[in-house]
């Protein structure tokens, strides 16, 4: 079985929309930040990948994660012609933080938040009527879970049409600790490359419409042939290589593929050298023996870490990277570290490649996995 | 071809209720939920959240972990030394919270104000993100499964249930644990603008066939779910009513008072747990569903529905429970159960 991918929006430092993003990816010029969002005397970390899109001479907004949100899922919807009225269509949003930004303004502002507003079906009601919505909380692998979980619900009759998305706005309390517990600070994102520190957030949304193979309306960009989700139970931030390299084998079976099928990886990439050494050693070993092996490449580099939307905006440039025979080059990717060596990290410049077969990873705290598999649609 | 949102689960697993752990004040067996509450007893937070496996954990992670291994045990699925003896790749870990980490946010931002971060603790790392309980469940018992966290608002734990259910219906586990938890803080206080209780609760899902084949008591059957706009159309897409008469409403008050019910619920004995224990946000409906598995492991005729949410919450979610396979007429062996 597989499912068609009839919509698709996203929105990130770098780009309001896939087709933006994905031409920023390609053009790889330096994409960091100031930081801006908090007050950076309280920070060592200099830098971030925020969406500007807050007022001028500072401060910060509530709802912000909500409202790119709600935006992603209108043009998503838009795109593949269903409409803004979502009341019989289940929506599926996989998110880190949920909107912990806004309670953070909350308490220690007294910003205008309430409990509903801390999960997004209360904004998804008002905006299209949708009911049957669901926020997992599930960290940087949320919203490729959340596609799992979407093609489970057509595969058991439950929908034909389901929206699937991912949002997270930066949070001072998430931002902070990752500040306080990375002892060489990074300057900015640097995933695979001997100089990586380690992982600084980016903000931003996407969504994707999937849809029960023949039930769109609209031409489909792409179909989903398999998504796996684990959890590897070993450490409550740090890679498993055991549980990422069931991951992907569930991955590669479930969507009835082997190893040397793949033409392009999207790695979860996240800059820090404990998730870059444990990610390039187990699609090392995956891929030994798949013939010259696929390309990769990582996007982290550009638009920092988006958390819960993440893994959708991955698959999303790999679609596009499939539509346009181009793979972007993983930005300030120089020399490679010593456990990728024999990967196709695509450096410099763009590749020219045709593809029909792209794996995308993401991996979150708690260890949880997800690996997607999509195909290009001809 | 049109798009739906409802369903029911004739065509896939049947999923029954197997085990069943409390870490709740007041309250210290799944019976006593069908009572007069605050029954005697219970747990006993200022003892029961010490211990070396504890430390360094948010408050809502300690409470969880204390209903899961009750839970697992419960569903003799633990040995004496409290590891997991089922199939630990093939067991979900599902976590409905709302409030769960809101503590940890909330004072990291207090102290990056007084503080900077230098203040910060690293050990308050995994809090920061939404899923630190299902995380630490999961390395406890080893649970390799699919892990998933809620936090859905109002009817986030009759969800849980229900997704635990569909990963087993869709071949992704064939065990989960469920866990409804939020602490009792300050910060929780506020948000909800009253106290509230320490609450955890967790219910151990499997297969019917797998229950049978370890010879494991199934308390009760999940057998209907639907989030919709309201009760009378999340009455309608569980098709309560194809179930036979329901014997007992768990509601958390929202509608109650309507007319929406209609005959088929004013039969029903009704227990608003929220009304005796305070409010339980992502924990209610897991807590539902086991005052539910108690209900029906009693022997109690009909089904029991549960539902949380209404038109303030901008969704009604529905969760029908029916007693388990055993006690079923076509597989009812005579005379094994008296």
């Amino acid at each position: 079985m597989t499912w068609d991918i009839t919509g698709m929006a996203a929105v990130a430092n770098i780009g309001a929309t896939p087709g933006e993003i994905f031409a920023s990816l390609c053009a790889g010029q330096e994409s960091r930040a100031p930081l801006k969002a908090f007050d950076p005397d309280k920070y060592r970390a200099a830098y971030a990948y925020e969406i500007d899109d807050r007022p001028e001479g500072g401060g910060d907004l509530p709802r912000r994660a909500t409202r790119w949100l709600t935006t992603v899922v209108r043009q998503a919807a838009a795109d593949a012609g269903l409409g803004e009225d979502l009341a019989r269509v289940p929506v599926l949003v996989g998110t880190t933080m949920r909107e912990q930004r806004s309670l953070e303004l909350w308490w220690r502002d007294g910003a205008q938040v309430a409990p509903e507003d801390l999960h997004f079906g209360t904004a998804l009601k008002a905006a299209f009527g949708a009911c049957t919505t669901y926020t997992f909380a599930n960290a940087c692998s949320a919203s490729l879970y959340a596609l799992g979980m979407a093609t489970d619900m057509i595969h058991l009759g439950m929908a034909d049409t389901v929206v699937v998305a991912g949002t997270d706005a930066a949070t001072e309390s998430g931002f902070g600790t990752l500040d306080r517990v990375q002892n060489d600070l990074p300057d900015a994102l640097r995933p695979f490359d001997t100089t990586h520190k380690g992982m600084l957030m980016g903000e931003g949304a996407a969504a994707v419409i999937v849809q029960r193979t023949g039930t769109g309306t609209e031409p489909v960009h792409a179909r989903v042939r398999g998504v796996s989700m684990n959890c590897d139970a070993h450490h409550a931030t740090a890679p498993d290589p055991d549980g990422i390299t069931r991951a992907v084998r569930d991955a590669h079976s479930r969507a009835g593929v082997r190893a040397e099928d793949i033409d392009l990886v999207m790695l979860h990439g996240s800059g820090t050298p404990l998730n870059d050494a444990t990610e390039s050693s187990v699609l090392r070993h995956i891929f030994q023996g798949a013939g010259a092996g696929p390309r990769m490449t990582a996007i982290k580099a550009m638009t920092g870490h988006t958390m819960g939307g993440s893994g959708l905006l991955s698959l999303m440039m790999a679609v596009l990277a499939m539509q346009s025979g181009t793979v972007p080059p993983v930005l300030g990717l120089s020399d490679p570290i010593p456990e990728a060596a024999g990967l196709h990290l695509v450096q410099g410049a763009p590749a020219a490649v045709d593809l029909s077969l792209a794996q995308v990873d993401a991996f979150g705290f708690g260890g949880i996995n997800a690996v997607a598999i999509v195909e290009a649609a001809r | 071809m049109t798009a739906t949102s409802t369903w029911r689960w004739a065509d896939t697993r049947e999923v029954v209720v197997t085990g069943i752990g409390l870490a709740l004040p007041g309250v210290a067996t799944p019976g006593d939920l069908l009572g007069p509450l605050p029954a005697q007893g219970g747990f006993n937070p200022a003892t029961g959240l010490i211990g070396r496996e504890l430390r360094h954990k948010d408050r809502a992670s300690r409470l969880a972990l204390r209903a899961a291994g009750s839970a697992l045990h419960d569903a003799a699925l633990a040995d004496a030394d409290g590891m997991f003896t089922g199939a630990a790749d093939q067991t979900a870990v599902v976590v409905s919270t709302n409030l769960g980490n809101a503590d940890s946010v909330c004072e990291a931002v207090d102290t990056i104000a007084t503080a900077g971060v230098t203040g910060l603790s690293p050990l308050g790392l995994p809090q920061t993100s939404s899923n630190v309980i299902a995380g630490w469940v999961a390395i406890r018992y080893r649970l390799r499964g699919p892990n998933l966290t809620l936090s859905n608002g109002t009817t986030s734990g009759l969800d849980a249930v229900a997704w635990a259910r569909h990963l087993i219906a869709a071949g992704r586990a064939e065990a989960a644990v469920v866990v409804g938890v939020e602490p009792r803080n300050h910060v929780v206080t506020k948000i909800l603008g009253e106290q509230s209780t320490d609450a955890a609760v967790a219910v151990v899902l499997e297969t019917a066939d797998a229950a049978a084949s370890r010879g494991a008591r199934p308390r009760a059957t999940i057998t209907g779910y639907a989030r919709t706009r309201n009760l009378t159309e999340a009455l309608a897409s569980t098709s309560a009513t194809a179930e036979g008469p329901v014997g007992l409403w768990l509601t958390d008050g929202a509608e109650s008072a309507g007319a929406a019910a209609g005959r088929l619920l004013e039969t029903a004995r009704r227990i608003d747990l929220e009304s005796q224990l305070g409010p339980l946000s992502g924990a209610l409906g897991v807590l539902q569903c086991a005052a539910a598995a108690a209900h029906l492991a009693s022997g109690a005729t009909g089904s029991v529905l549960a539902t949380a949410g209404g038109p303030r919450h901008g969704a009604t979610a529905a969760l029908l429970l029916t007693p388990p396979p055993a006690r079923l007429p076509s597989t009812q062996e005579r005379g094994q159960h008296p």
